[in-house]
């Protein structure tokens, strides 16, 4: 009880608030810009937390992602550019409003339906994570790797259409990860005589690279090629009060679906692998199945916002219950907050609750009052955050990469860290026009030691006896799934291929929403 | 070229640099065994093993794609691919032009960096950069890059006490 109460005083300290709230604003004015994400975000602005404290640099980071998330609706609203896919189905009710002129409707009903889906899933996590993570320190090396062989696996199928390169992807993160010292020799390896890998490939610039720049690079190709979108957000807000605010009875007459796309964004987000976009659609998918009203769908329905936005910002709580309970990223997002908790030295996982538990109790609280600010933030300053679409790609694209170079510069004050973030965001250009996933490269990267070190420990404990596997039921039963979720995914995807390349009979209807 | 082609050179690239590092680098550039634990290697050479596996499975199903006279869905094009992008990547054609445009001027200010110190390479870096995207209005360039070195200076020396980087004219 002292730690919980100590944890949560840490989070209402000043300085924790302060970095709290200017994560949320930062976030919100990220999400808001077409083409930058909450994990890109997250990957530039990481440099900045070396000099905070854990509590200070995690609460920042998690407001700033809770900020992202809805600031991805802005630009979904108002320009029908979704910065992010899990604003995608935000975008189909909530531009039709915008021409309308009742835009600033469509983002207050965001705005409210993102903090309800976020409230709930930050409960749900501080009222399970805990309890489960004291089931999971049961587990031994033996559960450990079998646990992050199964998270590679599932892993190596996002972002990218192709089991097999989800896990080429997966396999060059792994190799990236063992650059460096070796834990048990303490020798060099794969570093090739240059003395500035001696201690690995920092996070830091292989993030900003892979996510941030090699981005970039690809939208100033597409600027470039198809010039300035041009787009305008127009008709937003009405001088009409009636179009402006969202009344009690307006909000309430969602309520089952905010509930809905909660509970189904919540189910989602504890699921490793499947992320935002699949509970925003799934909970737009089920609000239109079970409405009343199926014909106003995809026409400015304020309950289609409300079913995408409520689930997905229920994912961002609840996809950090697999990182407290067992140490494992569930998403890109979350796979950047545990590369930021190792940066503070500290190894997520069930361990956390015994060994920082009023650290812990204090991320609880900053998540709560990240929560909370997402609420002051976005009513008092949504007609500032609508100013963040209109600023020019001239001038947007140059501060993004000159950031990324000084980024990547500050980790570790070396000009070297800038080379590794350049090579990485050609890396990463090339990764992204092949369609490999590199999600699944960053996530290898990152759960490679720890998975190098339960594998050591296993074979030592076991003395070269690998059959230690058949004795422990929970390891064993880990590593079947593993293998049932690769042949799964090969089953399907050979399927799919075959599937698209059978000729079509006739074209398929045009979408009544398209 | 078909996105057929495209991808059997990629995943024959994954190959060489699979064997490359399997029969080279990993020999070569990993510690030996200590006599106990796992060996030092055996983590690179599963990870390298899984991809060699992967690219050389993707190119038996390219191959049979290719003598079954069968296309890969979309059409080729500009930007054709994009339907079937996940939202994390973007399937296209590479514009290496475009590719150098950008990565020249910045492994630039790497050297550059060294040299001049961080102010004028930075603030020459972002009006090549602004140049390179399509502004030609210079007082609006010129503007932007002070500031923007400006501020960044101040972050980084006031704000985290880090020097920035080459030599500290400044």
């Amino acid at each position: 009880m002292e730690m919980i109460l100590a944890g949560l005083l840490d989070s209402l300290s000043p300085t924790s608030l302060l970095f709290v709230f200017g994560g949320v604003a930062i976030g919100v004015m990220i999400g808001a810009i077409p083409g930058i994400n909450g994990p890109m975000a997250i990957a530039l602005f990481i440099p900045i937390t070396y000099y905070l404290t854990p509590l200070t640099a995690i609460g920042f980071l998690v407001g700033l992602n809770k900020g992202a998330f809805f600031g991805g609706a802005i630009s979904a609203v108002l320009l029908r550019t979704p910065g992010t896919p899990e604003a995608a189905a935000t975008a189909w009710d909530g531009y039709p409003l915008t021409q309308q002129g009742k835009g600033e409707k469509a983002l207050r009903m965001a705005l409210y339906s993102s903090v309800a889906g976020d409230v709930v899933s930050t409960g749900v996590l501080i009222a399970i994570a805990a309890p489960l993570a004291t089931v999971a320190l049961f587990m031994g090396p033996p559960e450990i790797f079998a646990l992050i062989s199964l998270a590679l696996t599932v892993i190596a199928g996002i972002g990218t259409n192709s089991i097999c390169r989800g896990l080429i992807a997966a396999g060059l993160g792994l190799l990236a990860g063992l650059i460096g010292t070796e834990p048990v020799t303490a020798l060099p390896r794969l570093t090739f005589d240059v003395y500035q890998l001696g201690g690995g490939l920092s996070l830091i610039p292989v993030a900003i690279g892979l996510l941030a720049f090699s981005e970039i690079l690809i939208q100033l190709e597409r600027f470039s090629v198809k010039g300035g979108s041009g787009e305008h957000a127009a008709n937003v807000f009405s001088s009409k009060l009636e179009d402006r605010l969202l009344s009690i009875k307006e909000f309430l007459a969602s309520t089952r679906t905010l509930i809905r796309g909660s509970a189904i964004g919540i189910f989602v987000g504890a699921m490793p692998g499947l992320g935002a976009p699949v509970a925003s659609f799934m909970s737009y998918d089920q609000a239109l199945k079970r409405s009343k009203h199926k014909e106003e769908f995809g026409k400015g329905r304020l309950e289609g916002i409300a079913a995408s936005e409520s689930a997905n910002s229920a994912v961002v709580g609840a996809s950090l219950i697999p990182l407290f309970v067992l140490g494992i990223p569930g998403n890109l997002a979350v796979a950047m907050l545990m590369g930021a908790f190792m940066i503070h030295g500290m190894q997520p996982g069930p361990l956390m609750f015994k060994e920082n538990a009023q650290l812990m109790y204090g991320i609880y609280g900053s998540l709560v009052i990240a929560s909370l600010f997402l609420a002051v933030i976005g009513r008092f300053g949504l007609r500032l955050f609508c100013k963040a679409v209109e600023i020019p790609a001239m001038l947007l694209y140059p501060i993004v990469i000159f950031t990324c170079i000084m980024g990547a510069y500050l980790g570790r004050s070396e000009m070297f860290d800038v080379g590794v973030m350049l090579t990485f965001g050609v890396i990463g250009y090339f990764m992204r026009k092949f369609d490999f996933s590199y999600v699944a490269f960053l996530i290898g990267f990152i759960l490679v030691p720890e998975w190098e070190r339960a594998l050591q420990q296993v074979v030592i404990i076991s003395e070269n006896n690998p059959t230690m596997f058949f004795e422990r039921p929970v390891a064993m039963g880990l590593m079947v799934l593993t293998l049932f979720v690769i042949g799964k995914t090969f089953w399907n995807n050979i399927k799919a291929g075959r599937d698209c390349r059978q000729p079509k009979a006739k074209a398929p209807p045009q979408a009544e929403n398209d | 070229m078909t996105r057929i082609q495209r991808e059997t050179i990629a995943n024959l690239l994954i190959v060489g640099f699979c064997i490359l590092m399997l029969t080279w680098a990993i020999p070569t550039y990993t510690p030996p065994y200590p006599g106990y634990g796992a060996s030092p290697a055996l983590v690179a050479n599963v990870a390298v093993g899984v991809m060699m596996a992967m690219a050389g499975l993707s190119l038996v199903r390219l191959l049979l794609a290719r003598f079954a006279g069968k296309t890969l869905p979309p059409a080729e094009g500009q930007y054709p691919e994009e339907a079937q992008s996940t939202g994390f990547t973007q399937v296209g054609r590479i514009n290496l032009y475009h590719l150098a445009l950008f990565m020249i001027p910045c492994a630039l200010l790497l050297v550059g960096i060294e040299y001049l110190s961080y102010v004028p390479a930075a603030f020459l870096f972002l009006m090549v950069l602004q140049y390179a995207i399509g502004n030609r209005n210079w007082v609006q360039m010129t503007v932007f890059s002070v500031i923007a070195v400006a501020v960044m200076y101040v972050i980084m020396r006031y704000g985290f006490g880090v020097p920035v980087p080459g030599p500290q004219f400044f």
